[in-house]
């Protein structure tokens, strides 16, 4: 078991496993799926003053706890400020990385707002249960998320 | 109360999966952007079918859900305007933060703390998005339709 959990898991454990978990929930709770309400509900209860916190938030907390259960259950817990390649893409320099990073935190916030939807909401949950909304949504951020990754490639030649 | 700790609880699993399998990672999510992978397009295909067999088999099953024991169903809405000026911000912004809202939160339990500035991003544009709609609102009185809580999802 450590050794499976030590490497990556591959896309047809990984992905069915999440498939499962939308149907979980869907079982448990008869509530949609995905990660982007959790943001917007908590924005609520912050700045328009929301009585109740949510679930969406507690799943959001819940999905930083996973995410911290497995680094522990791989590599180990090792807190850092590098991004992969994202360092020689922009550059390592800190600022830098705040301007970009929030800037881009922006452009997802409001356009997944606006969208209704995210990677998990739309792309995977609404696109499972047939939803015309979220078929256009998945083919616009894919295409479009494409086409400007490939520019930023060609243009910093990285 | 049993509602969030199932929210919790299923986060955490969503959390560990994206961990495990690398979502978190700057260069998966590039590489599969630059189609030189197709590992992530597998993944999401995959999770979508297994999503899609078993939420047709909870409602042709008329199953009941756990928790407040109503029927098992979902609403879908048609493509509006707002969906692809929508999307096409959050691709530029995925494409660019190599992250989305589900990995981010992922990123920052494994200790990237570069996600801090990209949720800080996002929750700053959830705040304009509302700004922006209450401006609009103010403009325009009595719109038809209320909506005050749109919770991402369809």
């Amino acid at each position: 078991m450590e050794g499976i959990l030590a490497t990556r898991a591959p896309w047809y454990i990984a992905g069915p496993l999440i498939g499962a978990l939308v149907v979980l929930l869907l079982w448990l709770a008869n509530k949609p799926f995905g990660a982007l309400g959790g943001y917007i509900e908590f924005e609520e209860w912050v700045a328009r003053s929301r009585r109740d916190l949510g679930w969406r938030p507690l799943f959001i907390a819940g999905v930083v706890a996973g995410g911290l259960l497995s680094a522990l259950t791989s590599t180990g817990w090792r807190p850092t400020l590098t991004y992969g390649s994202f360092d020689v893409v922009f550059g390592s320099a800190l600022w830098v990385k705040a301007v970009v990073l929030f800037s881009a935190g922006l452009l997802i916030g409001l356009g997944g707002r606006m969208a209704g939807g995210c990677t998990s909401g739309h792309g995977i949950c609404g696109m499972s249960l047939g939803s015309p909304a979220s078929m256009v949504c998945t083919a616009t951020f894919m295409a479009t998320a494409v086409m400007c990754a490939l520019a930023l490639a060609w243009m910093s030649g990285a | 109360m049993k509602l969030k700790a199932v929210g919790f609880t299923i986060g955490a699993a969503f959390g560990f999966i994206i961990g495990w399998a690398r979502l978190t990672d700057y260069d998966v999510v590039r590489d599969m952007l630059l189609l030189r992978h197709p590992d992530v397009f597998l993944l999401m295909m995959s999770a979508m079918v297994t999503a899609a067999i078993g939420a047709r088999l909870l409602r042709a099953l008329h199953v009941r859900s756990v928790l407040d024991a109503t029927p098992i169903a979902w609403t879908t809405q048609p493509p509006q305007r707002k969906h692809v000026a929508g999307s096409v911000l959050f691709g530029i912004g995925w494409s660019l933060a190599g992250t989305c809202p589900g990995p981010v939160a992922a990123q920052l339990g494994r200790g990237q703390f570069a996600a801090l500035f990209t949720i800080g991003g996002l929750l700053a544009g959830v705040f304009l998005h509302d700004r922006l709609r209450v401006r609009r609102k103010a403009q325009i009185p009595r719109t038809t339709g209320q909506q005050t809580t749109a919770v991402a999802g369809l």
